[in-house]
């Protein structure tokens, strides 16, 4: 028996040597550095040319099916919360109209997480680009501004649906898969720093074609925009106020149905269509898609009403179409819902209009109510309207008159009318009476529940 | 040759050699002219394959093939002995010797007659062997052993035993054995060799030495049967390793268009789950247990073994082959599972072509597999040619099908009335209003009250048949062999369309050797074409569409859009009926196996194999299925080319050596393999007209996006086994693998195993005082294996072209593919595995129990990660250590064996626990709400669902402390929530058995599958599904009567909601709606799952051959095979196989009528 083991051993120990030194050959396991349907992120960032390439993927999510905010879905959700729309489907999109979201509801996961997707793009371009020696300093400072004011506009949005939100900076996913939410507070301040840093970066002229990627004017819009929500008038005002005055913006006064028209004289920023088959995303979600079909999205009376005798909004910007004997409305400022039809609409993410409007209301806030109804009036005369009625030594009747100016012009655009009845606190007495089952606790849309699951640090928003 | 001859037989002392060599040719010349009457007589051949066939029979058939008459009496020979006898042209002499071997007999021919006498023995034979046996000489014992075509078979063992002595010696290169200077007396001498029957003569030395021939045959027990294993073959009596094998007589009985189909129920430890009914679609396979962790909250993983066919790796990670959602995708149940579903690659592959399939289960099976490995391993191997008279086989046959376990829905009046029910519940009167959609109801207000279609009936009611032609020509010699086998298969879908799954296969094998045998070659080729005509999405989830929903279809088959005002569109499901998708696969399977023996026990050679699998695919949206008004009308077309090509060589040195009173077999081998796939997926829109939509040309926008993967891999490794004295076996393993698919400092990996074998029945005390006892071995293994299968490149942070939004103003985007983690490596599995086989009475019943533990750690899978980070998951490794631990049985046993009747039995049951055993910093991590350590990875954490409050009728449940809530909190008991352990979907148990009865000419098998789990229950839909208990959707007839309508009832569902708009009620400070969310999370969507299914039922009739042989048919036989003819289960509503649905694509029952021509 011992011989015969200790011969086994010899033979086992030859067998294994000639079976390691077959193997363990590293040239046959040699793969090329990157498949040939990807690079690496070195690869990528290389020179302009391929960093370029990263950064159209930012925007071309933006406009294409990952980012649910100029999906349309900031818009469709927030109008159902308020009081702009009904939705005719039978599915769980009807709770964000009824007040009854749960933290399953579909929508309510799609909404965190494209803005979280998108601002991981931001990050990985932003330290791709940061420091790297490849790309000349003035290509940096113009990317880097860049990718602040998309990240800015994420996280605005996020704070104004949800509250509090995990901030997120890094593409470390060691440091930022397991944190709590941040204070509203911090991240507008990130906000805030972000576009002042993307401020100085910046210029008026715009990087590429068209108004399609953000310039100098669209990083102080949406910086006007965060001061009002902060209450920072003065700010608000100065932001709004050189938009309007250095930016050489002109309201489209020929007819309201071109304002949202690629080119639009009054467009800061707007977004090309960027998928090949379909129009904005905001027309295909409205426009029914043939005659006699019930829009999902129907306006309901208190935005119908709102409209001023007269209003060539209502006509312009509002589609209707007769159901078994009913008229039923549907917005109507996108209005092709093929990218072949001509002409050509964009998505606009900021307008000159808007701007009036933070004018307005920051110089009504301070104060300057003189200033504040001619800005309205400017806004007025546009559609048709004749100068505001509202008394104007009344600093309530002519904030009134701006925040009435803002549900007729701004409507289903952004939130905008979700955001404004919150952040007035008019909220709970316009739903109140509007609609049924509106509570504090609605303002706030539930975390999703998928998210809380996987990061535990996460609390659920009350009420939920 | 010549000089070949002369040279062997000119050695030195090569003067007396050559004297010698002069009178051996005389007598044989000699012997030759006075026999050369005879030998005219000898030259008929005869051709007889009969187990256990008579003397008496063999001489009947001797007389009608030679025309032969052989003189014989009962007094000489006892008619009645068995011989199982192979004989293929065989001359006659041969037949007579084989006849009369063993026998004082001998025959002479004179004319046509065959005379049996007794053995003459010369005088001086008889006085030399009488003075031997007074001298006590010693004699020699030599022999061959050969097989039953008369292959010499060497390595087999011999005994020599007798009462007071044992020894035991080999075969040598030539099949021949000697014991030289034997003691005289009595002696039993054995023969065993895998794969063999054991073959025992008495003998007796009386100083003549003796020269014995062994035929050996194909062994009929279990335990000797060949099995195929890693990298070669090997007997169950000698293996230490826990490996099953379904061989192709159990699959060719189970009417199955899948050959993973086959195996249900057939092997311990093996779970097979059919995702659907619809033929083509996938099959999910699992041995031993889910050894890795999740990667979705809510979903279970579902790990698949390594497969290899002929050889070849074949449909890594058993992915589906197609693209493109179609029917097969759509009307699947998912039971939670994250697997992709869709089209099975296996639909390719013939079961007739199958000779065997071995599951590998154990690191002693498995570790030689090394990072490939973890999951097991299933060896496929194709049938092959026997040398013989070329054989035509052709089987045909044809099956109905229907929905094995149909489930019963509403009709008219009973869903009309539930949705009133469900109206007043919420307190609104419905109406006609569309803009109104709180209240709009247009099954109550604009739809004919009398109007009943079951939509179940049109869906899947139908009755269809496939049709399975398979026929082969095999044949050769005993150097050449070939098999040449051809089959089709067309399976029709129950759906209304002319949709089915078609598949044509081609299947060869080619075997030579040498005549010296020194050099064998193997070529085998499988080709299948497979291809599956069905139809976008839509279907079986449309059984749920509102029995009084108007006619879809208009008087000329044309599609409906409306009816008075509503709009058909969301429901008119024969829309997407009429968008086709077509796919084409082919599959192409290789290898080419060669070896060489250099000297005597060493051989070299190699397995190279290729396989080459393309789907293409083209699916439509044809104008005709859209409807006109549209302004979204477009007509569109889907095309995409996928191919998976797997280049696999393996060189191999083999040494057998006998050491002593053991065999020693090492392996050496190393493997290169690359894999590689490219895909391209083109979308045209825009077309002019439909009878474009098969080409890309017409279209007026294309878009398009590829895939391309490359993986490399390279390894080496060995096996050595010593099986000492037929008592003890030693099994050792090693391999080291380098893998493409981890980053550069982690692509090595050593695996192996150590396992060890005791059969100890082979002891004598053991023996004599248990002789009931045949058999006894006791075996453990204990080895390291891993696992790779992974995508290829994710160790580097990688970007890539946005699909389908090909540029931004001019510029191609690019957007980040993964979250950069470069440091993964492989898990690491341990195996332990324990085994005790028993056989009793000479084997006819044999015991296997096995109990094993298999720990995974350093767990590689997509770990969760919140959406924060950018992404859903990242590729790592987590210090997670997961138990599968359980038992196996199984019994075979031959119960009656007679004349004319046979009864054997097979049963085999297992049970399996999983358990997280280890997971530092679990509570930190993304899988703190999803595991608990100390439970099983397959437990659902949920809310305890109480009942139904009888005041509000809402849902209600426990919290953790034990109070009663609407409200429970999400997070897990341990964390402060009231989430508990509500289920488990481990399989708890399962098995099958099967009886297999022969009466003369008949055959009866019967097999039942059974299984046991927590699995989700009718409910686990009705509420999770976009149409929840009160919409506007069909529901079983179940919850009639079951639901809560007024104040005071005491019932199991709570009340009805309408829709969405289900007030809120303030009582209770929730809506109905909102509780129906927490019911989906809680208890009372989970039930006991357990069914015994009547799998297959298999009656054959063989025809007479006195009757056969008149129409030149070898043999013939017809027969009747049933597949989930009956099942007996305690789950209530659905198909216990397809839990937590009742709208997806049923089981089939199937009833399949054949015939078998064998020629």
């Amino acid at each position: 028996m011992k011989k015969i083991f200790s011969n086994t051993n010899k033979i086992t120990t030859c067998l294994l040597l000639a079976a390691v030194s077959l193997a363990s050959c590293k040239k046959l396991i040699t793969i090329p550095a990157n498949p040939p349907t990807a690079i690496t992120q070195q690869e990528q960032f290389a020179d302009s040319t391929t960093t370029i390439q990263a950064v159209a993927g930012v925007y071309a999510y933006n406009a294409g099916n990952g980012f649910a905010y100029s999906d349309g879905m900031v818009t469709t959700t927030t109008g159902l919360s308020s009081d702009e729309l009904s939705y005719a489907q039978t599915n769980d999109t009807q709770q964000f109209y009824n007040y009854t979201l749960t933290p399953f509801t579909a929508n309510i996961g799609t909404l965190w997480t494209n803005a979280y997707q998108s601002i991981y793009q931001t990050n990985a371009v932003l330290s791709g680009v940061t420091n790297n020696s490849g790309l000349s300093t003035g290509f940096q400072k113009q990317i880097i501004g860049e990718m602040e004011v998309v990240r800015s506009l994420y996280y605005f949005n996020l704070v104004n649906l949800y509250g509090d939100v995990p901030l997120v900076t890094s593409t470390d996913y060691n440091t930022t898969a397991y944190i709590p939410r941040t204070p509203v507070a911090t991240v507008y301040h990130q906000i805030i720093a972000d576009l002042g840093d993307a401020r100085k970066k910046l210029t008026a002229a715009y990087p590429s074609a068209g108004r399609a990627r953000p310039n100098l004017y669209a990083a102080t819009a949406l910086l006007a925009k965060v001061n009002l929500y902060q209450g920072n008038w003065q700010n608000a005002y100065n932001e709004a106020d050189s938009v309007i005055r250095l930016g050489g913006y002109i309201l489209v006064q020929t007819g309201l149905t071109k304002v949202f028209l690629d080119g639009s004289t009054e467009a800061i920023w707007q977004l090309p269509i960027t998928q090949s088959y379909s129009g904005v995303a905001d027309a295909q979600r409205f426009v029914p898609s043939y005659t006699g079909a019930t829009p999902n999205y129907q306006v309901i009376a208190p935005l119908l009403t709102a409209f001023e005798t007269g209003d060539q909004r209502l006509q312009s910007w509002i589609g209707s179409t007769v159901i078994s004997g009913k008229t039923i409305y549907y917005p109507y400022k996108y209005k092709n819902t093929s990218p072949s039809t001509t002409p050509t609409e964009d998505q606009m993410v900021f307008r000159l209009a808007e701007m009036y409007l933070i004018r307005a209301e920051a110089a009504a806030q301070l104060n300057n109510l003189t200033q504040a109804l001619t800005d309205v009036n400017t806004i007025r005369a546009r559609a048709g309207l004749a100068a505001s009625t509202a008394n104007p030594t009344s600093q309530t009747a002519v904030l009134n008159a701006v925040m009435h100016e803002r549900q007729v012009e701004l409507f289903c655009e952004w939130g905008n009318r979700w955001f404004d009845l919150k952040r007035t606190g008019a909220a709970a007495a316009v739903l109140g009476t509007a609609k049924t089952g509106f509570t504090a606790n609605a303002a706030l849309y539930p975390l999703p529940q998928a998210q809380i699951q996987l990061d535990n640090l996460l609390t659920q928003n009350p009420g939920y | 040759m010549y000089k070949k001859y002369t040279k062997t037989v000119c050695t030195p002392p090569g003067c007396v050699k050559k004297i010698l060599l002069v009178m051996k040719i005389t007598t044989i010349i000699l012997f030759v002219a006075f026999m050369q009457v005879s030998a005219v007589g000898l030259a008929q051949k005869v051709t007889l394959v009969q187990k256990d066939a008579t003397i008496r029979q063999i001489f009947k058939e001797i007389n009608k093939q030679t025309g032969y008459n052989i003189f014989w009496s009962d007094s000489q020979i006892n008619g009645d002995t068995k011989l199982s006898v192979d004989f293929k042209n065989t001359p006659l002499a041969d037949v007579l010797n084989i006849c009369l071997e063993n026998s004082e007999l001998t025959y002479s021919i004179e004319d046509k007659n065959v005379v049996i006498k007794q053995k003459e023995q010369s005088f001086l034979d008889n006085l030399k062997d009488k003075a031997a046996k007074v001298l006590a000489i010693p004699s020699d014992i030599n022999g061959t052993v050969v097989d039953s075509t008369g292959n010499t078979l060497p390595g087999a063992t011999i005994i020599l035993k007798s009462t007071s002595f044992s020894t035991n010696t080999y075969t040598d290169d030539k099949g021949e054995f000697h014991f030289k200077n034997v003691t005289q007396g009595k002696y039993t001498l054995s023969v065993t060799y895998i794969g063999y029957g054991k073959q025992e003569k008495l003998i007796e030395t009386t100083g003549k030495d003796i020269t014995i021939k062994f035929v050996l045959y194909n062994s009929v027990s279990g335990l000797d049967q060949v099995q195929v294993i890693a990298y070669g073959t090997q007997s169950k009596r000698f293996s230490v390793g826990s490996v099953s094998t379904v061989t192709a007589e159990d699959i060719e009985k189970q009417p199955v268009d899948n050959l993973l189909l086959a195996l249900q129920g057939q092997a311990p430890g093996l779970a097979i789950t059919a995702t659907s009914g619809i033929p083509g679609s996938q099959v999910l396979v699992q041995i031993r247990g889910q050894n890795t962790l999740g990667s979705a909250a809510g979903l279970r993983p579902y790990d698949q073994p390594l497969f290899i066919v002929d050889g070849v790796p074949f449909a890594a990670g058993n992915n589906n082959v197609n693209q493109f959602a179609s029917l097969v995708a759509a009307q699947h149940t998912s039971a939670s599972l994250t697997n992709t579903v869709g089209i099975s690659p296996f639909g390719n592959i013939d079961p007739a072509d199958i000779e065997s399939i071995t599951i590998l289960k154990d690191a002693d099976a498995t570790a030689i597999y090394g990072t490939q490995g973890a999951n097991g391993v299933i060896l496929i191997t194709t049938k092959k040619g026997k040398p013989g008279a070329t054989a035509f086989d052709l089987n045909v046959n044809t099956s109905f099908n229907s929905a094995a376990h149909p489930v019963q829905l509403m009709n008219t009046q009973q869903y009309l009335q539930f949705r009133k029910d469900a109206f007043t519940a919420d307190g609104i009167t419905p109406t006609n209003n569309s803009g109104s959609f709180n209240s709009y109801a247009p099954d109550l207000t604009v739809f004919d009250q009398n109007k009943y279609t079951n939509w179940e009936q049109v869906m899947y009611g139908q009755n269809t048949n496939n049709t399975d032609v398979h026929a082969s020509l095999s044949g050769g010699t005993a150097t050449n062999t070939f098999l040449i086998s051809t089959g089709y298969n067309r399976s029709s879908y129950n759906y209304p369309g002319n949709f089915a799954d078609q598949r044509y296969t081609l299947h060869s094998n080619m075997h030579h050797s040498s005549n010296d045998a020194r050099l064998t070659v193997d070529l085998i080729t499988d080709f299948g074409y497979e291809q599956n005509n069905s139809a976008g999405f839509g279907g079986a989830q449309d059984v749920v569409l509102p029995p009084n929903l108007p006619d879809l279809l208009g008087p000329s088959g044309n599609l409906l859009w409306k009816y008075q005002g509503f709009d058909l569109t969301t429901d008119q499901f024969y829309s997407s009926l009429q968008q086709p998708t077509y796919l084409q696969n082919y599959n192409l399977n290789t290898s080419f196996n060669i070896s060489y023996k250099l000297f005597a026990g060493l051989t070299i050679g190699a397995n190279m194999g290729y396989n080459r699998n393309t789907t293409n695919e083209n699916s439509q949206t044809p104008g005709a299925s859209q409807n006109p008004a549209s302004f979204n009308f477009n007509r569109q077309a889907n095309f995409s080319t996928n191919t998976a090509q797997t280049l696999n060589i393996e060189p191999q040195i083999n040494y057998k050596k006998t050491i002593g009173k053991g065999i020693l077999t090492a392996l050496v081998g190393a493997t290169y393999k690359k894999a590689t796939t490219n895909s391209t997926y083109l979308t045209g829109q825009g077309y002019s007209n439909d009878n474009f939509l098969g080409s890309i040309d017409n279209a007026t926008s294309i878009a398009a996006i590829d895939g391309a993967t490359l993986y490399r891999y390279n390894a080496g490794f060995a096996r050595i086994n010593y099986i000492y004295d037929n008592e003890f076996i030693v099994n050792l393993t090693g391999r080291r693998d380098a893998s493409s698919k981890f980053g550069p400092t982690n692509q090595f990996g050593n695996f192996g195993s150590v396992g060890a074998g005791w059969i100890f029945s082979e002891q004598k005390f053991l023996k004599n005082s248990l002789p009931v006892l045949s058999f006894g071995k006791l075996t453990g293994s204990y080895g390291t294996s891993g696992t790779d299968n992974v995508a290829d490149y994710l160790f580097q942070s990688l970007f890539q072209p946005i699909p389908y939004i090909p540029t931004f103003q001019g510029v191609a985007s690019s957007a980040p593919v993964n979250l950069y983690n470069p440091n993964f490596s492989w898990p690491l599995k341990k195996s332990l595995n324990i085994a005790l086989d028993l056989g009793f009475f000479n084997d006819r019943l044999l015991l296997n129990a096995t109990f094993y533990r298999d720990r995974e750690t350093n767990q590689l899978v997509n770990i969760p990660e919140p959406v924060q980070t950018g992404f859903n998951s990242v590729l790592g490794n987590l210090p997670a250590t997961v138990q599968n631990q359980g038992f196996e049985f199984s019994v075979s046993s031959t119960n009656i064996k007679v004349r004319n009747f046979s009864w054997r039995t097979n049963f085999n049951l297992s049970f399996n626990r999983n358990k997280l055993i280890a997971f530092p910093n679990l509570a930190s991590s993304t899988y703190a709400s999803t595991y608990v350590i100390g439970q099983s990875t397959s437990t659902i954490y949920g809310y305890q669902y109480k009942d139904v409050n009888p005041t509000t009728g809402l849902f209600e449940f426990y919290k953790a402390n034990g109070t009663v809530t609407y409200n429970p909190n999400f997070q897990l008991a341990s964390a402060g929530g009231d989430k508990v352990a509500i289920a488990n979907r481990d399989i708890k148990y399962m098995g099958g058995f099967g009886n297999t009865f022969t009466y003369k000419q008949f055959s009866l098998f019967i097999f039942c599958q059974f299984s046991s789990q927590n699995a989700p229950n009718y409910l686990f839909q009705a509420y999770n599904s976009s149409g929840l208990l009160g919409f506007m959707y069909n529901q079983p007839t179940a919850v009639l009567g079951n639901y809560w309508k007024t104040p005071g009832d005491v019932s199991q569902l709570q009340r009805l909601a309408s829709s969405y708009s289900s007030p809120f009620i303030a009582s209770a400070g929730t809506s109905a709606i909102s509780q129906v969310f927490k019911f989906a999370a809680s208890s009372g969507v989970y039930s006991d799952d357990t069914y015994l299914r009547v799998k297959t039922v298999s009656l054959a009739y063989q025809l007479p051959n006195a009757l056969l042989n008149k129409v030149h048919i070898k043999a013939a036989s017809v027969f009747v095979n049933g597949q989930n003819l009956l099942t007996f289960t305690n789950y209530k509503v659905g198909d216990p196989e397809q839990p937590g649905t009742y709208s997806s694509f049923p089981v089939q029952r199937v009833v399949a009528f054949g015939l078998n021509l064998k020629f």
